[in-house]
């Protein structure tokens, strides 16, 4: 079920340069997500910004939860100064998060850079649905933007360190990484994080016969279906299908229905 | 005091109060009903719909600006059949009220979505976008590119819409005009029961990082409240002129913004994309503009329409 909650605010701290995680009290929200869900929140009380920013849910259960965001413009910036004991009006959880198949042998996590957010998550359900810890490849521009590592090692996660800059684990980017563990057609991929890279480890998927969950993001206005604004190009060939809405029939899709590269030509 | 009323006619039909929701910002009700019982609303506007069900813009189709937003979404819909079958039962199940906006790309287009609708019991009202800023009328290669830009074309397409259906029927107009009053005096000439402003206001956002517009579309329509002292104006404008009563839009956020619109000539009013900040935006104008009247000894809402005062 959908909420529209004003949120106590219990922490918001810093956790590496431009990333914070901010916990919110909110019982509601935190029984209801699943992994991979989202919520739209207000960055600000008055009409600037506009509206409401889109952010996974990353830590939920119990009588909290809790969302890890980059500073990136205005929205965030605002968000960064909220203090401990402010609210938040927060409308969520939206979406469908991940599915978790059973038939697969390895489940393999692929984040890059704030994408990471939902994964931590959806290690706990996997462990829960499968009985075993998924191999994680963290991927970040550097060492000190890798977020969430402790997560997964205190879940037992194998973890893959990946760097575009070589600052920690391997020097390149998360598509090499998953090479690397030589996924296979018993390997299920989870990834969230820069199209650019979903577009890439989608690639690896397909060369290798895996399948892959991935997480898009897109601008959006109301998060829960209505406006039309955050659709995607698929490759689904009955023309309603067309364009699917990131915020309603995703964030999570199979990656195979997705149109990586958006060169199409345009159609009205 | 005694309980307001709420109760206006907006151009036959009866409302509980004057209170809609702007096309393509409520879906098809269903979506908010979540939120709240969208039968407290005074109508439920539904999405355009076309004949047949159309994909819409590529993305990106939406970019925040200051104080609103800019969409390019291009009319995507299910079409009239989906609706019919698929979206109508939970309005009519819960007892709305229902304007069905449609879009064709020829009058007779609208004429036969207008029949349907009215044949098939989908509609207590109907709204004709004349004046989507997102999509090409087709057939019309030369002039404006928006029906409503042309009072010309105003007049014929509301002559055919008009001559098509007995249900009450509002023409969206556009402020992309010189003149709001030519366009909103040629739908009341070509036999509007209503017109219906505004629809966004074209506009234009680039990222400069990239150098590239922030939509696929390159333009799209302003809306939000950055629009509402524009919306108010055009009523103003168009509701000294005519006969006919005006559903006035754009950038309603409170009840405050709402009665803004009723001084200045609305009868009722339609809450846009504020719903997309606040799911219960629309609900909530309803609650206010009722505490309104109470603190201004207000008996009857419908007096507050064109009681602007000017000294
Ligand atoms: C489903 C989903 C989940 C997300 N989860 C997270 C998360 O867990 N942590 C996190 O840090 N970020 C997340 N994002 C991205 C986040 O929404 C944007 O970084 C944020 O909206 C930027 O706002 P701003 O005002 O700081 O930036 P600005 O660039 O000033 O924002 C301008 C406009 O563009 C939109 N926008 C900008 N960047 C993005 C983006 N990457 N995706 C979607 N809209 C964008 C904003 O919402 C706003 O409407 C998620 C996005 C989506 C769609
Ligand atoms: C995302 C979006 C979709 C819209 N779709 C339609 C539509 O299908 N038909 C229509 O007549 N107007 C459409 N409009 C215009 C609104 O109905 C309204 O006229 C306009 O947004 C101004 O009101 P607002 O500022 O309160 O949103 C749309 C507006 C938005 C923001
Ligand atoms: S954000 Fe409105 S439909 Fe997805």
């Amino acid at each position: 079920m959908i909420h529209l909650l004003d949120c106590k605010v219990l922490s918001n701290d810093e956790v590496a340069p431009g990333h914070r995680r901010l916990v919110l009290d909110g019982k509601a929200i935190a029984e209801d997500t699943c992994a991979g869900q989202f919520c739209m929140l207000e960055s600000s009380p008055g009409l600037q910004p506009f509206l409401r920013r889109p952010m996974s849910i990353e830590r939920f259960g119990g009588d909290s939860f809790s969302v890890l965001y980059k500073i990136v413009g205005e929205g965030t910036r605002l968000l960064g100064r909220i203090q401990p004991g402010d609210t938040v009006n927060v409308q969520g959880p939206l979406g469908n998060g991940f599915s978790i198949p059973k038939e697969f042998k390895r489940y393999i996590l692929v984040g890059g850079g704030i994408g990471i957010a939902p994964l931590p998550g959806l290690a706990q359900a996997l462990i829960r649905e499968t009985g075993t810890p998924p191999e994680v490849i963290l991927a970040a521009r550097s060492r000190d933007i890798l977020l969430c590592q402790e997560d997964f090692t205190r879940m037992n996660c194998p973890v893959f360190l990946v760097t575009d800059d070589g600052s920690a684990g391997m020097h390149g980017f998360a598509s090499n990484a998953l090479e690397a563990r030589k996924p296979d057609k018993n390997t299920l991929v989870y990834t969230c994080g820069p199209m650019i890279m979903m577009g890439a480890v989608h690639r690896i998927c397909m060369e290798n016969g895996s399948r892959c969950q991935a997480s898009l993001e897109a601008n959006m206005a109301c998060g829960d279906g209505v406006c039309m604004g955050c659709v995607v190009e698929t490759t689904l060939q009955e023309e309603f299908r067309r364009m699917v809405r990131v915020c309603h029939e995703g964030p999570v899709f199979d990656s195979r229905d997705i149109r990586w590269n958006t060169g199409t030509p345009a159609h009205d | 005091m005694t309980e307001p009323s709420l109760h206006i006619n907006l151009g036959g039909l009866a409302m509980k109060n004057p209170v809609t929701v702007a096309s393509g910002t409520f879906g098809y009700g269903s979506e908010y009903g979540h939120y709240f019982d969208v039968s407290l609303l005074g109508a439920v506007t539904v999405k355009s719909l076309s004949l047949k069900p159309r994909p819409g813009n590529r993305p990106p189709r939406i970019s925040e600006t200051p104080a609103g937003m800019l969409n390019a979404i291009g009319l995507q819909n299910v079409g009239i059949d989906v609706y019919l079958k698929e979206k109508l039962p939970y309005l009519r199940e819960k007892n709305c009220t229902i304007i069905a906006n449609i879009y064709g790309y020829s009058p007779e287009e609208y004429a036969e979505l207008a029949q349907r609708l009215e044949k098939e019991g989908g509609a207590d009202a109907l709204e004709a976008n004349l004046s989507c800023p997102n999509v090409h009328d087709a057939k019309n290669t030369c002039g404006p590119a928006l029906v409503a830009q042309s009072p010309q074309r105003v007049k014929e397409y509301t002559e055919t819409i008009r001559a098509a259906t007995s249900l009450p029927l509002y023409i969206k107009l556009s402020p992309n005009v010189a003149d709001i009053r030519e366009p909103a005096l040629a739908a009341q000439e070509g036999g509007a029961d209503a017109v219906a402003l505004i629809n966004t206001l074209l506009g234009m956002n680039i990222d400069v990082e990239t150098r590239k517009p922030c939509l696929s579309n390159i333009v799209g329509g302003l809306s939000g409240p950055a629009i509402r002292p524009v919306a108010v104006k055009m009523v103003w404008d168009a509701a000294r002129v005519l006969n006919i009563p005006v559903l006035g839009m754009g950038g309603i956020y409170t009840a405050d913004d709402a009665i803004q619109f009723l001084l200045a000539g609305a009868t009722a009013v339609a809450v846009g994309c504020a719903s997309f900040r606040r799911p219960d935006a629309a609900l909530q104008v309803i609650r206010g503009m009722r505490d309104y009247c109470i603190r201004h000894g207000i008996e009857d809402i419908q007096k507050l329409t064109g009681a602007l005062r000017l000294q």
